[in-house]
């Protein structure tokens, strides 16, 4: 929150700092290293983040800020943790009720026909931009609840990724407040979180042996390519702050991580329209995701 | 459908009227449901509202409600003019058309009926405009009528089309897909026949009659495209029959969306994902409504909070 910030940051004016031409070349650098780019309007998100590193620090303008980030010695340091500050969020479980409900009633079902047929009985789900992992923790509950249902004599893996350090490290820790778990069901809190004090629950072994966390920077073709075999991409809200070019490539990177048949979810106000034309939108009950059509499907029109 | 069957379901749409209440000012409304919305009369809405003493009052209680700002209305006319010509047009005939099917034989929630019907209304219209449809109007009440059969299967086989209604519902289902094999007709053919029982315009009954299967018609008109695809749209909305149905909707690759394209390029600039966005944020005004059409109670709940 702006006002926040602006309260927490005496030193740090807002108003008279907001057009120093130091944020400018931070945006650029940003930019060219993660692919957020923060336009005119959204300068100010990119100005409070700078904000709480440059307190943290005790740095009082932003062009010795902008020093700290090129040319000390800890500038890559310095990068990384602002780049933490900028790609944090928080989310909570089960926050896209209706995309697991497409999961369980059309798409696993095609996908386990399809792969069923070829006795390929393994699915690969990515969870791309993951933050604290509530929506990998998610998926694995979800999974394991089918796992004698729906699921029952297929295996699966799920990777979670993501550029911020501190978002991976809490990923991993898998401890949750009341506010992350707070669409969570009792009978799910039991099986798959034990209470470790003062209203916090942490994962439990079984839950966090579904998921394998590592980081990875979206931008980063080489690392980005050797993600292949995906049946089912989550990516949401994460490419909001990419600017036009940086996003088209990276779904042009998930494009070719799926296996044909997989869909891509995206959050729900996102849309790849007149950024990728590959993926088909496809609108299920409450939610919509991009399909990457079947050589079968990609041939004619699909009624 | 063989042609006893058809000549049978004729026979039994056009006596319709005698079994049911539906009042002669049906005629009369469904006119000026044909006329552009900027040639409705007000002389002619407010007539028509002060027809029914139930319906005016209505009228009043939604256009005295917070959705409207509370005015201090005491008139049918200034009610109309503060609720608009359009919407009152559209709640008359949800009122009117509600009364062609008694009470007792309502199949669907009427209220969700009508949310679908002027959801459809409201999606099928706003599309129109959007690719440069010249008749949007006429868009909006292809959208709203869409569904007509639905009320001739209620009031004419109310057991059986609640059977498809239920196993629809259970294995989740599109409807049409049940009558065919329970009823061996569907809701879109009985829409058709009310429709030309109705003396609709050809273009509004094609709609009924092949909303779930645009390939029907010779050469399929944009209107019912239109229709078809808003239909779709509707069902992936929450704004279905009452009931989810487990399916994919690939909207461009559909048929109906193919056969638009050739005629009405712009229909390549939509943007679906935000076009989405903009339904659901006019669905406040569905339900209101479609509130206002059912429930007093939900009105003076509304006028308490």
């Amino acid at each position: 929150m702006p006002v926040e910030i602006a309260k927490a940051t005496p030193t740090v004016s807002p108003e008279s700092s907001r057009s120093d031409p130091a944020y400018l070349k931070i945006r650029e650098l940003i930019y060219g290293i993660s692919g957020i780019y923060y336009s005119d309007e959204k300068l100010y998100l990119l100005i409070s983040r700078c904000a709480r590193r440059m307190i943290a620090l005790g740095v009082a303008t932003p062009p010795e800020y902008l020093e700290h980030l090129t040319t000390r010695g800890n500038r890559d340091s310095e990068l990384r943790l602002l780049l933490n500050e900028i790609t944090i969020g928080e989310t909570y479980m089960f926050r896209h009720p209706a995309q697991l409900e497409a999961l369980r009633n059309v798409i696993l079902p095609q996908i386990l026909k399809v792969k069923g047929a070829i006795s390929l009985k393994r699915l690969r789900f990515w969870c791309a931009g993951c933050s604290t992992g509530e929506e990998p923790h998610t998926l694995a509950m979800f999974l394991l609840e089918e796992k004698d249902r729906l699921l029952s004599g297929w295996t699966w893996d799920i990777l979670a990724t993501d550029l911020n350090d501190n978002s991976l490290e809490a990923a991993r820790a898998g401890i949750y407040g009341e506010y992350a778990m707070r669409t969570t069901t009792e009978v799910l809190r039991r099986k798959y979180f034990k209470e470790v004090g003062d209203k916090k629950f942490q994962a439990n072994e079984l839950l966090k042996a579904q998921i394998r966390f590592d980081r990875v920077n979206l931008r980063d073709d080489s690392k980005m390519l050797f993600q292949k075999g995906m049946d089912i991409i989550f990516c949401c809200n994460v490419l909001i702050y990419f600017d036009l070019a940086s996003k088209r490539r990276v779904v042009q990177h998930f494009y070719s991580n799926l296996l044909p048949g997989g869909y891509l979810f995206m959050g729900h106000a996102e849309s790849l329209f007149q950024v990728d034309d590959s993926f088909r939108l496809v609108h299920f009950p409450g939610t919509t995701a991009y399909s990457k059509p079947t050589a079968a499907q990609a041939g004619g029109v699909k009624k | 459908m063989n042609a006893t069957v058809q000549a049978k379901l004729k026979d039994q749409i056009r006596k319709l009227d005698s079994i049911s209440t539906a009042p002669a000012i049906l005629a009369p409304l469904l006119d000026m449901m044909r006329l552009p919305s900027d040639s409705i009369r007000l002389e002619k809405v407010v007539e028509l509202v002060s027809y029914d003493g139930a319906i005016a009052a209505q009228c009043l209680r939604l256009a005295n409600s917070p959705l409207y700002g509370r005015r201090e209305t005491e008139t049918v006319r200034s009610a109309v003019m503060a609720l608009g010509l359009e919407r009152v047009r559209s709640m008359l005939l949800g009122l009117y058309v509600n009364r062609v099917v008694p009470q007792d034989k309502w199949v669907l929630d009427p209220e969700a009926f009508w949310r679908h019907s002027l959801g459809c209304a409201l999606i099928t219209q706003r599309m129109a405009q959007k690719i440069g449809y010249a008749e949007p109007e006429k868009a909006y009440l292809a959208g709203l009528l869409h569904d007509l059969g639905f009320l001739v299967n209620s009031v004419l086989y109310t057991e059986e089309f609640r059977k498809c209604l239920r196993r629809a519902a259970e294995e989740h289902v599109p409807l049409h897909e049940i009558e065919e094999q329970v009823l061996g007709f569907t809701h879109c053919e009985t829409g058709q026949m009310l429709c030309e029982h109705w003396r609709l315009p050809k273009e509004l009954s094609d709609c009924a009659g092949c909303h779930h299967d645009v390939s029907l018609l010779p050469a399929a008109g944009p209107l019912a495209c239109l229709v078809h695809l808003s239909d779709l749209l509707c069902r992936m909305r929450y704004l279905g029959y009452g009931y989810e149905e487990m399916m994919g909707v690939d909207l461009v690759g559909d048929g109906a969306w193919q056969a638009l394209v050739a005629t009405y390029p712009a229909i390549g600039t939509m943007d679906l994902v935000r076009f989405t966005l903009d339904i659901d944020g006019a669905m406040d005004q569905i339900v209101a409504t479609v509130d206002s059409v059912f429930g007093a109670k939900k009105v003076a709940v509304t006028a308490t909070t």
